[in-house]
């Protein structure tokens, strides 16, 4: 009330501001609250929780916890289970990431052509992406075997020599992991891509193709330049999708053979689960974490950048 | 987009585009081919008169039913919230929200395991749909809420000036525009329940309260190596979800495209 007589014109300015911004829109707290409450206080918990595990030995069950502050940090440097695990993830990120463009994009644009057949061959490539790994493990396990589909394939045609147990070596393991990866998530980019592309004018096309320009001078020069915020979201999704993995090893090779298909996923789970130390596998997580928030953000900003260097 | 108006360049293509595909298909027929092996029919005939079996897809059921439900009311309301009212400091909670979405859910493990055995809540679904379905919000409620920005105030505003209350503006309103966000939020958010394995893994230990997602792995310890059997049951359980995906094609798509184009 006092304020209001003392300074005569801007509060009462300020105060009907605020009103008119009331009037158009209600307080919307309660409204996000839910998901707030939910989500964010679920996951934060357990990220807080997480945190301070890190800093115990622990086997997870017992009432004994002992408090050694940094020392599972610093038994991660020396764990060379954790640097061929990163070395696995980092390799696994740039193989599947240039695969899945390259052949996301193929199809693509293959999808927007006038060919036969074309939902049939889009509903084949999206079924590995709603297939659990759980359901299709056994078959990649199978196919691989000694006496699997593809030694029985490489036997018939006269390529014994070839034929080996696949999984024994652990370079051609991972690679097998790699393309199992691809098999089950180039679905997802090529619908991505597919939906990028139906934003690119038509005109454009037909101007450059008027002008002389073949597939691939299109492709190049105005399909890759238009569909760039996609492939950066793709870039992201990958990155922090190869940090995650889990499932794929776990099930076909179970991080062997002698840790050469180890991911970060199976590292956690082998050391907190089968292992019981708990404050080791939080420690991990930890780092996992830290890598996944700064590849996300370094992309994104790489990509940003890149982006403007263009305009 | 390519040229196919002379038929050679044509006849290019649909072989270049058969032989792409051809390495996506073959697992698949593999897995097929490899559950019919041995006894035939006979393999399904084994894993079907298993009286455990149907208890799995309830579960599963159950599971992505829960999840669907608490995710649509999470993601609806916030995205009402954070894009047509008024919320001090909005960004910062959406920018918490978010940086979840970076989250492993191996990282969630150990807290999880500790806090899921200390309530009692070890070997029940609850401990599996929570996680999964707080997991789901901060994605589904990045695309609801892009969605509902593209939504014009002005339609909210007249329901306002006629005397409806956010409540009523939110039911009679914002919800019928955004039904084909909701289908694609369900969908997306099916498949992930529907497929989740770790936590599964982690927290049901029992047969009688697992998920299908297990059910390969059941069948490795009950047919040690017959790979048929296992087959079978995988084919078993991936049909419902293959089957879903043929009929709803359409917003499996829409919903993994809105989340591209923000």
């Amino acid at each position: 009330m006092t304020t209001t007589t003392n300074e005569v014109g801007a509060p009462r300015v300020r105060s009907s501001v605020h009103r008119r911004e009331r009037l158009r829109s209600p307080a919307g707290l309660p409204w996000i609250l839910p998901a707030m409450l939910f989500s964010v206080g679920i996951l934060y918990y357990c990220l807080l929780y997480t945190g301070y595990i890190s800093t115990l030995d622990w086997d997870g069950a017992s009432p004994l916890q002992v408090n050694v502050g940094a020392a599972n940090y610093a038994r991660m440097l020396k764990d060379h289970v954790f640097w061929g695990s990163l070395w696995h993830t980092a390799a696994f990120f740039v193989v599947t990431f240039t695969v899945q463009v390259a052949l996301g994009i193929t199809f693509a644009c293959l999808l927007h052509s006038r060919l036969y057949l074309r939902t049939l061959y889009k509903v084949l490539i999206f079924i590995p992406v709603v297939l659990s790994t759980a359901t299709t493990a056994p078959v990649f396990r199978q196919i691989f075997a000694p006496d699997g589909e593809l030694n029985n394939f490489l036997r018939a045609v006269g390529l014994e020599t070839l034929a080996h147990p696949w999984f024994a070596n652990g370079t051609i393991a991972l690679i097998i992991i790699m393309g199992v990866q691809i098999w089950q998530s180039t679905g997802v980019v090529s619908v991505l891509y597919f939906a990028a592309i139906s934003h690119i004018e038509p005109d454009v096309i037909e101007a450059a193709r008027i002008d002389g320009a073949g597939n691939m001078r299109i492709i190049s020069s105005i399909v890759w330049p238009g569909v760039r915020g996609t492939t950066i979201a793709i870039a992201i999704l990958t990155a922090i999708g190869s940090l995650k993995t889990f499932d794929i090893p776990f099930l076909i090779t179970g991080g062997g053979p002698s840790y050469a298909t180890e991911f970060f996923g199976t590292q956690i789970y082998r050391v907190s689960v089968s292992l019981s130390q708990v404050g080791y596998g939080a420690a991990l997580s930890v780092v996992l974490l830290v890598l996944a928030i700064s590849a996300a953000i370094v992309i994104n900003a790489g990509g940003r950048r890149g982006g403007r260097a263009d305009v | 987009m390519f040229e196919t108006r002379r038929l050679r360049s044509r006849v290019f293509l649909q072989i270049l585009l058969t032989i792409l595909v051809v390495p996506f298909a073959l697992p698949l027929v593999a897995m097929v081919r490899g559950s019919f092996a041995g006894s035939g029919w006979g393999n399904y005939r084994t894993v079907l008169s298993l009286p455990l079996l149907p208890g799995f897809f309830v579960n599963s059921a159950l599971l992505a039913a829960a999840v669907i439900v608490i995710v649509l009311i999470c993601t609806m309301t916030a995205a009402y919230g954070f894009s047509k009212l008024h919320v001090r400091g909005k960004e910062i909670y959406f920018w918490a929200l978010l940086a979840t979405l970076t989250l492993p859910e191996v990282v969630l493990l150990a807290p999880l395991f500790a806090t899921v055995t200390k309530i009692g809540a070890y070997n029940t679904l609850w401990a599996v749909i929570l996680p999964v379905a707080a997991l789901q919000v901060p994605f589904t409620t990045l695309l609801a809420r892009n969605f509902v920005d593209g939504i014009s105030d002005q339609m909210l505003e007249a329901a306002r000036v006629d005397g409806a209350n956010a409540a009523r503006t939110f039911w009679h309103i914002l919800l019928p525009l955004t039904r084909p966000i909701m289908a694609a939020v369900v969908v997306l958010v099916f498949i992930n329940a529907w497929n989740d394995f770790l936590l599964p893994l982690l927290f049901l230990q029992t047969p009688d309260r697992q998920t299908v997602t297990l059910v390969p792995s059941f069948f490795v310890g009950q047919y040690n190596n017959d790979q048929t059997k296992v087959l079978a049951a995988a084919v078993i359980t991936g049909l419902p979800i293959v089957l879903a995906y043929i009929c709803l094609q359409r917003f499996f798509e829409r919903g993994l495209a809105a989340g591209a184009l923000k």
